[in-house]
């Protein structure tokens, strides 16, 4: 058995597909590539696949991630070419690595991501929105109500920024939020705090949203640091 | 990939599943539209996810892509959120491969599979900018060709196409194309071609026959008005079903959609001639595919589809003679891949209980039987060979099996039904209850007690079939009929085991008036579309009041096509087509029927139906030639 991590794009019409049947699209392209898949014991077995996190329907990305487990196989390289061979619909498989067998799932490794946002030509605010925005984030605090299974709670969205830079001239933020079972914060979240310290009403659909990387949360002697699960050697190291 | 949607992303955002719309499916084909000839969008008038499951379409849509001068896309109908949307913004209906407007494409097929779907043709004609009646429409619009088996009666629908393909699509369409290139090369007036067209076997161009009445309101006679044009259309069929193209790539959609899963079509037609079922007509003579090349195709499309299901189709897979081999191979390889197998329309006896219990959950799944009437003698008249004693045998073998839900289909108002009919359908259900606790002892049951669901459809009296002359119930005939079922149920010692599910009545009866219709309901469909009827076929847009205040308006009758009395020798609006088996057949039929008298099934003894003039399939294995 092997445990594989998969990084891919998500990019073109196929980001109108929503997060399951971007899962079931995955289920066929590992049939038709004839992985070796482990499948789960039971009468209705499925294939032993999981995600790092999903990713909101319209949004692109180029760091998505899938884990799975194969019963055999040539090399990692061998299943990225077969599953290149069978994706093309905006499903760029940008590698696949082998795991340690004591390695956990993305989806519970998962620490934080980078997103490029800019806000849609049309639903774009008469002002010069990149300055402000970054004067909004100068703010101590930034309070905003979170949905919950339970209702509503208040939470501060500042300590779940890790980084941020601003693109004057190409109208959009980087922006590097914190994405953990513990703590998650989505850009729309912080962009309908924004809309409404401007007094301006805020639709999801304003954000085009681009995810450049997931990373995870590692630890070195100095100290604990962030980096994306598949990356260069020489990326840099972010230490929180 | 195509990246240039025909919508925003803020459209596509803000409507219902904009998967529906943007393309892209693994296995749909893309060309350049600069090197190729003909451009053909093949429509099913319904929403995405269930023209996606329909095989006809993808049949045609292979098959005419592996052409290298034609470039065939899909439409379907936009949902009402998309409809408002595009009527607002002024957007023409796009295909989904290119995300080009369909008035710009040579062709527009639609293929029409249920006679509620009528509006929803003039929607998708209306919302691409064509002219909704044929006679309007010039070279600027598309040439719309009907096909599918509401053609086998297509005169309510006359006015909106330029002509119907009359029989298998796999046949004729190399020649109309061909016929098209030659036309727009010689600068041929769309008219002319139209005529040309009307001289292929099995194309009907409505505009070239002229309809007269008589003074009760039936048809006096059709006429052609040229006289190069055939007065009757032959049916095509595909007589060499062996070697016709077949799809091994077909389009897999994103979304989830009601098909889900390889579709392998084992055989055409069938040889059981159940007296109200128009398909076993239309189809005959039954032709059974090769076994090996089945093998081939099925290996074929689930390594290019990555489906984890494969299901057999066709009218009654019991009756294809290498079952057990093709079942044994599926088996075998399926298996291995994961990949599940659905055996709709067996016969269920100690073979297909067998195979069930290898490919399915017993405990989750259920078993269907179709009697289709409570008793023996209703059974005779529609010519259903299943019996009683076949169900209660079933039942007892599925249930040491390990099987406890049992489903049973019939329909109510059926030609001579009597409330004896209608009171077996309680009897049956309550039967296969009791069944059941004396096949399984009280041990064996783990507390599992027997379901049975009982459902009821209204029968709608179809063209082509022996039925074609039968008087059809009024809406208040079916629900005291439904009324009566329920109490029927309600009355057996075990009606707590028995749920009855039965249908709407008013979709049935328009769904009668449109089957067995004239040309004088081109009228009421465009009246009623123009006041907002579209999606007749989703119970909960179907606005019946709409169309009864617009069958008053436009001075027409709906019960002139129901409930109506039809003679021997009455001249049917569909005479003008030959669908193979001859009316005298079908009459024949009619008269045993209300006899109760059955009939033989084809490959116990030929009937004399008239196929045989194909000289294929059943009609030619031998022992049985008329």
């Amino acid at each position: 058995m092997h445990k594989l991590r998969v990084k891919f794009t998500k990019t073109g019409p196929i980001k109108f597909i929503g997060h399951l049947d971007v899962m079931r699209y995955f289920q066929k392209a590992i049939r038709r590539a004839e992985i070796d898949i482990k499948y789960s014991e039971g009468f209705s077995p499925h294939q032993v696949i999981s995600f790092a996190q999903p990713l909101s329907v319209g949004a692109t990305s180029e760091g998505e991630y899938m884990d799975m487990s194969v019963n055999s196989m040539e090399s990692s390289k061998d299943i990225k070419n077969r599953l290149s061979s069978v994706c093309n619909e905006g499903i760029d498989i940008l590698a696949v690595t082998e795991l340690p067998e004591n390695e956990d799932k993305a989806m519970t490794l998962t620490y934080a991501a980078k997103y490029r946002v800019k806000i849609r030509e049309s639903l774009k605010p008469d002002f010069d929105w990149v300055s402000e925005f970054e004067k909004y984030l100068e703010n101590k605090t930034l309070p905003a109500m979170k949905k919950t299974k339970s209702g509503e709670k208040e939470i501060d969205m500042k300590p779940m920024i890790f980084d941020c830079s601003f693109d004057h001239k190409g109208e959009s933020v980087v922006l590097l939020l914190s994405m953990s079972s513990m703590a998650t914060l989505k850009p729309a979240l912080l962009f309908e705090g924004f809309y409404k310290s401007k007094g301006l009403e805020f639709t999801s659909n304003a954000l085009d949203l681009h995810r450049i990387d997931i990373y995870k949360k590692e630890e070195d002697d100095k100290g604990e640091y962030i980096i994306p699960f598949i990356c260069d050697k020489n990326q840099e190291k972010i230490y929180l | 990939m195509n990246n240039c949607l025909a919508l925003s992303d803020e459209t596509l955002l803000s409507i219902e599943k904009p998967e529906r719309y943007i393309g892209n499916e693994v296995n749909s084909v893309t060309k350049d539209k600069n090197a190729i000839d003909i451009r053909f969008a093949m429509c099913f008038p319904d929403v995405y996810e269930i023209g996606m499951s329909h095989l006809g379409i993808q049949i045609l849509y292979g098959m005419f892509n592996s052409y290298e001068d034609v470039w065939c896309e899909r439409v379907y109908s936009p949902w009402l959120d998309m409809d408002k949307l595009l009527r607002e913004k002024n957007i023409p209906l796009f295909a989904l491969e290119s995300q080009d407007p369909v008035k710009d494409f040579d062709f527009l097929g639609f293929t029409l599979q249920y006679e509620m779907c009528y509006t929803n043709i003039l929607q998708i004609l209306d919302l691409s900018g064509i002219a909704l009646l044929s006679k309007d429409r010039t070279w600027d619009d598309p040439i719309v060709i009907g096909g599918g088996p509401c053609t086998y009666n297509p005169e309510p629908i006359t006015d909106f196409f330029d002509v119907f393909y009359i029989g298998e699509g796999e046949t004729k369409y190399r020649e109309i194309f061909d016929l098209y290139k030659e036309a727009r090369n010689s600068g041929m007036s769309r008219e002319d071609f139209l005529h040309e067209m009307a001289k292929i076997p099995g194309m009907y161009v409505p505009s070239l026959y002229e309809v007269s009445y008589k003074e009760d309101g039936t048809i006096l006679e059709y006429k052609p008005i040229y006289e190069d044009v055939p007065s009757t259309i032959q049916k095509e069929m595909c007589t060499e079903l062996a070697d016709a193209f077949y799809p091994t790539k077909p389009v897999v959609p994103y979304i989830k959609v009601t098909q889900d899963r390889v579709v392998l079509e084992i055989m055409r037609g069938c040889i059981r001639g159940c007296r109200f079922c128009q398909a076993g007509q239309l189809y005959k003579p039954l032709r059974e595919k090769d076994v090996e090349r089945l093998k081939k195709i099925a290996i074929e499309s689930l390594n290019n589809t990555g489906y984890e299901e494969i299901s057999l189709s066709s009218l009654s897979s019991s009756d294809y003679s290498k079952l057990p081999e093709l079942i044994d191979f599926l088996i075998d390889s399926c298996n291995k891949k994961k990949v599940n197998i659905s055996l709709p329309s067996l016969r269920i006896d100690a073979f297909s209980l067998d195979v069930m219990s290898k490919v399915q959950d017993v405990k989750k799944s259920s078993l269907t039987f179709a009697p289709e009437a409570g008793t023996q003698r209703m059974r005779d008249v529609i010519n259903k060979g299943l019996t009683e004693e076949d169900i209660l045998r079933g039942s007892h073998e599925a249930f040491l099996g390990g099987w406890n839900k049992v489903k049973l289909y019939f329909m109510l108002g059926l030609p001579t039904e009597t409330d004896e009919d209608i009171a077996g359908i309680g009897d049956i259900a309550n039967k296969v209850c009791v069944e059941y606790y004396e096949t399984v002892p009280k041990e064996k049951r783990n507390g599992r007690a027997v379901e049975v669901t009982a459902s009821t459809s209204f029968f709608v009296p179809k063209p082509f079939t022996p039925f074609q002359w039968a008087p059809m119930d009024t809406k208040e005939d079916f629900l005291e009929k439904a009324a009566k079922t329920k109490a029927g149920i309600m009355s057996q010692l075990n009606q707590k085991h028995i749920k009855y599910n039965w249908h709407e009545a008013d979709a049935s009866m328009m769904e009668g008036v449109f089957a067995r219709g004239d040309r004088r309901l081109n009228e009421v469909i465009l009246k009623a579309y123009e006041k907002g009827c579209i999606y007749d076929a989703w119970g909960e847009y179907f606005k019946f009041d709409v169309w009864m205040e617009t069958f008053k308006e436009c001075g027409v009758d709906p019960f002139f096509y129901t409930t109506r009395e039809r003679s021997d020798d009455e001249v049917f609006p569909w005479d003008i087509l030959n669908c193979g088996v001859t009316k005298a057949f079908l009459l024949r039929e009619w008269k045993n029927a209300l006899q109760n008298k059955k009939s033989s099934n084809c490959r116990l003894n030929c009937l004399g139906c008239g196929a045989a003039s194909y000289g294929v399939g059943v009609c030619m294995e031998g022992r049985n030639n008329a």
